[in-house]
């Protein structure tokens, strides 16, 4: 079984590498056989890596211990679902993942917009470029299929990647980084060919919009698994492995805002092609940061053996994104200019001058272990604080904007007009202001800030859907008729969610620990906590304990039960007992440790975080936002395929 | 107008880790030596760890990670002992060097993830 | 394991002859050609793209007039300029397509 695996790789890698190099020739001196040959070796490339993806994955489902992956990821007792999320748990098997996405995202790219010949001639040999390299890691480096005389089991997954959300975070996370591959190869493809016009934008809208989801939807699952199976009571530790993904993101993030602009006004085209650049770029970096010694920071002790190759690649295509940009700079540059800073455009380049900013302060954050010990000799790092203040100073300014950008009109705005848009949502948020000053919330003041603005930003955007509608005959006519608007509304809406729930549960929380016998008692923002017991907990492949729990207040009764199990292969885990309190639309969060050896007294940490809760609420209203924005709308297409019916149509899903 | 406002921004976190006094710095056992005040320790538990986190302190030595070094710091930690705690285990604590023996912050010790893409696992917020 | 191999072999067949199929099928080719746009066609294209922008600004500026986003003043000094702007990119592009329909007679094009 495995030779075939190792075939399969060696043949994806084959088609990689022709693709990439009949591909460049192909496009370069204008053979259209070629061209399509080189585009036919893509488009196989996925097929030949699912045969290779197939095998893994049934020998993780058979735990076929002559596969060392297998022994190395999955145990006999592993349920059957695990085992098989077991095929991205590994470094190899994550990387046959990016190939597998890589070449399914590519090949449909290529197929829908094939009538596009002299653009996808172009981009043929990008995606080409990046296959070759996860296909030569693949084979060469860090194979998935290496084998073993057969052991009697494996070593078991940790027990705190056995959850739920950990079958869809790594997945989800992919999809959203190799997405972002999709935009930047077809803007490399439009430079190479010497394209100006935008049609590589109108083919890629939706791929970069559903990358962009997928980014964020995963990156809230892993905050939330973070919080519910780590459990030391948050959900967000900037670790370099969370700020890989955030990076990213917020690059992405910035790119859709900045697009429009390009699409609106026919400005910024060199900005575009840099952050589709750096999206790219610090996508290829998270994962890596992710799974590989890249960083030797705290939070990853072990050099994998890819981390070099890894950051030759990345320098590669740093450098290739760059000449490339250079070199087509006196193409892409526009005579059109900034009217007023009072106008939509500016708005959306100071949002995209902060999202690029806060992405460079956590690059910054990231890199300074490495770069500390280079200049110093010595390793330091920048902790919460740091992190903290940066998106303070970033974070509130992007919140007002979010308010900001919908009232302002394009090209310029009157004050008079801006005035009378921004008087509603104004006065809400100086009245909320005031009240939430008086009932005490001045106690942080990022917390007032936020609940301030959000109060803004929320008066804005309803004043939106109200005005909108009263203009259009009805919502839905509403929403349908401008898909992109409304949908981006309504993620706006999301992130206004997100950060009061994360306000509230960082700025406003209230914590304590202490060390209770039975009997004792402890008491946190209005809840009294009884400890009454310990209760051994036994499972198929554990034993532990609970800490028992009494807990009431605010007119409350419930019970809780922290504790922790103890994995027979794995080692001990916590187990967090979490209250969700539908009167503070938060969480009352508990962990519980037996304090020594023979005693039944317990370390018990309590967290009551007001409003948690609307940050995971917050991520089913962002994906909403994010469909609706990304609807087909057949008016729309007829229309940009009878523009480019010169050369042809673009087919952007 | 662009450039000028990501020069700004960038002055802006330049000058902000410069006075933030540049982070904590990461050391080692065989580097701590001769530091004073508040770092983090980074190592490798060797030995039996003795005693109660929760009373008197727990008591471990530390030797470098992945290297062969012979210096062995003791260790008295206070508070949560994370999951992946025990010997051989590679973690992180902060706290002072005081006569020879680290007396680690309560509650600050991070051991390394339990696997590549999880944060680690902490006991404290 | 020799089904493994068998199978590993008829994929790599299969996959050989799919990228080869361009040459199987068109083996002379009347010409081989990669089309690509003429700087005329590509400025047609960049003029399409001109005059789309235009009319979705017209169409923009009407919506937020409507919803009172811009006040009437600012919507009388906007909309003049957008609707110039806008028809001269439509005789633009006319005269350039009949220029076009001139020199290369085409019946089975329509470009709309």
């Amino acid at each position: 079984m495995a030779p075939l695996g190792r075939a399969a790789l060696l043949l994806a890698f084959g088609l990689v590498l022709y693709a990439l190099v009949a591909g460049s020739y192909a496009a370069w001196k204008r053979r259209r056989r070629l061209a399509l040959s080189a585009q036919n070796a893509l488009l196989a490339a996925f097929p030949v890596t699912l045969v290779a993806v197939v095998v893994l994955v049934v020998a993780l489902g058979r735990r076929d211990m002559t596969f060392v992956y297998v022994w190395q990821h999955t145990s006999h007792k592993l349920p059957l679902g695990y085992a098989l999320s077991a095929f991205w748990g590994g470094q190899e098997g994550s990387l046959l993942l990016w190939l597998l996405v890589l070449t399914g995202y590519a090949g449909l790219a290529v197929w829908l917009n094939r009538r596009s010949r002299e653009l996808v001639a172009w981009t043929v040999p990008v995606f080409g470029l990046v296959g070759v390299f996860f296909a030569f890691m693949l084979c060469f480096v860090s194979s998935p299929f290496n084998v073993q005389p057969p052991r009697a089991d494996g070593n078991g997954m940790v027990p705190s990647l056995q959850n739920p959300y950990m079958l869809a975070h790594p997945p989800l996370l992919y999809l959203g980084y190799v997405g972002l591959t999709v935009p930047f190869a077809f803007a490399m493809g439009a430079l190479l060919s010497g394209r100006t016009d935008e049609r590589w934008i109108v083919a890629t809208r939706r791929w970069t919009l559903a990358a962009w989801t997928f980014l964020g939807v995963g990156q809230l699952i892993g905050a939330h698994w973070a919080y519910v199976e780590i459990g030391w009571g948050g959900y967000y530790a900037w670790d370099p492995v969370e700020n890989a993904a955030l990076m990213p993101w917020l690059a992405a993030t910035a790119f859709l805002h900045s697009v429009m602009i390009q699409e609106k006004r026919g400005m910024l085209k060199v900005w575009n092609m840099i952050l589709v650049a750096l999206a790219f770029n610090l996508s290829l970096f998270g994962t890596f940061l992710t799974r590989s010694g890249v960083i030797d920071s705290i939070h990853s002790f072990s050099k994998s053996s890819i981390g070099g190759w890894f950051l030759a690649f990345l320098v590669l295509m740093v450098v290739l994104s760059a000449a490339l940009i250079r070199w087509r700079l006196p193409l892409l540059r526009t005579k059109t200019k900034l009217e007023s800073l009072v106008s939509r455009e500016a708005t959306f380049l100071y949002n995209n001058l902060l999202l690029v900013a806060l992405c460079l302060t956590i690059l910054w954050g990231v890199l300074y272990p490495i770069l500390s010990d280079a200049v110093r000799g010595e390793t330091r790092s920048v902790s919460k604080p740091y992190y903290d203040f940066f998106l303070h100073t970033f974070g509130l300014p992007l919140l007002v904007l979010m308010g900001i950008g919908p009232l302002v009109a394009w090209r310029r705005a009157s004050l008079r007009s801006l005035g009378k848009t921004f008087v509603i949502p104004f006065a809400v948020a100086v009245v909320s202001g005031v009240v939430l000053l008086a009932l005490g919330f001045g106690s942080s003041w990022p917390g007032l800030l936020t609940y301030t603005f959000s109060a803004f930003v929320a008066a804005s955007i309803v004043l939106e859907f109200v005005r909108g509608r009263a203009a259009a005959g009805g919502i839905v006519r509403l929403i349908s008729r401008n898909r992109r608007r409304y949908g981006g509304y309504v993620v706006h809406a999301a992130v206004v969610l997100l950060a009061i729930g994360i306000a509230g549960s960082s700025a406003y929380q209230t914590q304590r620990e202490q060390i209770l016998r039975p009997g004792q008692s402890i008491e946190a923002a209005g809840y009294t906590f009884t400890y009454t017991g310990l209760n051994g907990v036994k499972g198929s492949d554990y034993a532990g304990y609970r800490a028992l729990l009494a807990v009431s207040g605010h007119g409350e009764r419930f019970r809780l039960d922290p504790g922790q199990n103890n994995y027979f292969i794995e080692g001990p885990a916590n187990e967090a007992s979490i209250y969700h309190d539908p009167r503070s639309i938060g969480d009352v969060f508990t962990t519980a440790a037996i304090a020594g050896k023979h005693t039944k007294n317990i370390d018990l940490k309590v967290f009551v975080k007001p409003l948690v809760n609307l940050i995971w609420v917050a991520g089913f209203v962002f994906v909403l936002g994010a469909l609706i924005a990304m609807w087909p709308d057949a008016v729309e297409q007829r229309r940009l395929a009878a523009r480019y019916a010169a050369g042809a149509a673009p087919a952007g899903i | 107008m662009i450039a000028l406002s990501v020069a700004a921004a960038l002055a802006i976190f330049v000058v902000y880790t410069a006075l933030a006094g540049n982070g904590v710095a990461d050391l080692t056992p065989s580097t701590l030596a001769g530091h004073t005040g508040d770092v983090s320790l980074v190592g490798t538990v060797v030995g039996k760890p003795h005693g109660n986190s929760y009373s008197a302190g727990m008591r471990f030595l530390l030797k470098d990670v992945r290297s062969k070094a012979a210096t062995r710091v003791p260790v008295v930690y206070r508070g949560t002992v994370p999951d992946q705690f025990k010997t051989g285990a590679d973690l992180v604590v902060e706290g002072t060097l005081r006569n020879g023996v680290f007396v680690a912050k309560r509650g600050s010790m991070i051991t390394k993830c339990p696997d590549h893409y999880a944060p680690a696992k902490s006991s404290k917020t | 394991m020799e089904w493994a191999l068998a199978v590993a072999a008829m994929l790599a067949v299969v996959v050989v002859v799919f990228v080869a199929r361009p040459f199987l099928r068109d083996p002379t080719p009347v010409s081989d050609r990669l089309d690509e746009l003429a700087p005329e066609a590509r400025e047609r294209l960049a003029l399409a793209e001109e005059r789309d922008r235009a009319l979705a600004a017209l169409k923009e500026l009407e919506f937020d007039h409507r919803t009172g986003k811009v006040s009437d003043e600012d919507y009388r000094a906007q909309v003049g300029p957008l609707r110039r702007r806008a028809a001269e990119v439509l005789r633009a592009l006319d005269s350039g397509e009949q220029a076009h329909h001139e020199r290369v007679p085409d019946p089975g094009q329509r470009v709309p």
